[in-house]
């Protein structure tokens, strides 16, 4: 009872209670924070080691991340030259892309246009034409720098072979028959004037009776050569 | 009065602790200190008010002074490399036994004395 009366003589019970009641708040609150902490962080590890066995690992792994990092800061380097590698790499590869289709027009070996001549050879009754007329008649084009020539749509490349066999004319082993129709690409005045000129292919060849026309063209389309082109004794 | 100050502290801290975030393990080790501070400023509260020289702005400023320099003292002993708190806590733990044995002495003394004036 006598302490009672002393709280009195301090100072006035409410400010007493309220300032206790404060202070078990506090206690209590954090109490339970720091029990949850711990409850949290059941880590068996962590619990046992340490604080500097904890400042130990810590160090550990900061030079282990700084080495990673620097490892990783190198691949990166490698990866950036490997890159511009395969950049150049890619721009060889447009190169040789582009001489591969350029070597393929050369061979005959895709479909092709410009500017040329269309001749149109047919038999009539007095004149059978024959594999040697278109042979000349192909060396003709040839010498005016013709650069593409097809008959009835086969392209003439450097192994074409033009026969007779019987009443046909097979061309890159194909049978083809009149009327024949010649595209040839070149520059359109070399292959006309060379054709048409005196004593030349047409007048030669319509004076002696054959049916053979030429017209000009500013877009003729040469097809491709469809056979194949194997190599077994060149080396 | 009191007692009920005491009861809805508890229960008011306990509802919103419950509901609290939990801190850093880092930091966990202060408020560790700071706990053990205060239940130490709170037996020595107990045993003066039994002893009966309880002063009431000893026991506040105790209560939060204690709790503040014994994490100042972890805190420095963090920075200087040394387990200071180690320090503390023997302390604080010796004094709360002293203050237990006050508080438990008061009451088998007051226990046996009742006893006596039944029996006599």
């Amino acid at each position: 009872m006598s302490e009672k009366n002393k709280f009195k003589l301090d100072k006035s019970k409410l400010a007493i209670s309220i300032t206790i009641f404060i202070i078990c708040f506090i206690i209590v609150y954090v109490m339970c924070i720091q029990f949850k902490t711990v409850d949290k962080i059941d880590v068996a590890e962590i619990e046992t080691m340490r604080e500097n066995d904890l400042r130990e690992a810590l160090a550990n792994w900061k030079e282990q991340y700084q080495e990673t990092d620097k490892e990783l800061k190198t691949n990166e380097e490698r990866i950036n030259e490997y890159q511009n590698r395969i950049e150049s790499d890619e721009e060889a590869g447009e190169l040789l892309q582009d001489e591969l289709e350029n070597a393929k027009m050369l061979l005959g070996l895709t479909n092709v246009h410009g500017t040329g001549i269309i001749i149109t050879f047919t038999d009539n009754n007095d004149k059978y034409i024959l594999s040697e007329d278109l042979l000349k008649l192909i060396n003709e084009l040839n010498s005016a720098g013709a650069e593409a020539i097809s008959i009835n749509n086969e392209r003439i490349v450097s192994m074409t072979d033009i026969v007779d066999v019987g009443e046909f004319i097979v061309i890159n082993n194909k049978r083809i028959t009149s009327p024949y129709t010649i595209k040839a690409i070149g520059d359109l005045t070399y292959l006309q004037s060379a054709l048409s000129i005196k004593n030349g292919f047409l007048d030669e060849y319509q004076t002696n009776g054959y049916t053979i026309s030429m017209k000009t063209d500013n877009d003729v389309v040469i097809d491709k050569y469809e056979g194949k082109m194997t190599l077994d004794y060149v080396k | 009065m009191i007692v009920g100050a005491i009861i809805l502290g508890c229960l008011i801290g306990v509802i919103l602790g419950v509901n609290a975030p939990i801190i850093s393990y880092t930091y966990s080790g202060y408020l560790a200190i700071a706990i053990i501070a205060a239940l130490d400023s709170i037996f020595g509260g107990i045993s003066a008010t039994l002893k009966g020289n309880f002063d009431f702005k000893v026991f506040v400023s105790g209560f939060f002074g204690n709790a503040i320099l014994s994490m100042l003292l972890t805190y420095l002993g963090d920075k200087l490399n040394l387990d200071i708190y180690l320090a503390a806590i023997v302390v604080f733990v010796n004094r709360m036994f002293l203050n237990l044995t006050i508080i438990r002495k008061y009451y088998i003394e007051k226990i046996w004395s009742e006893k006596k004036k039944k029996t006599n």
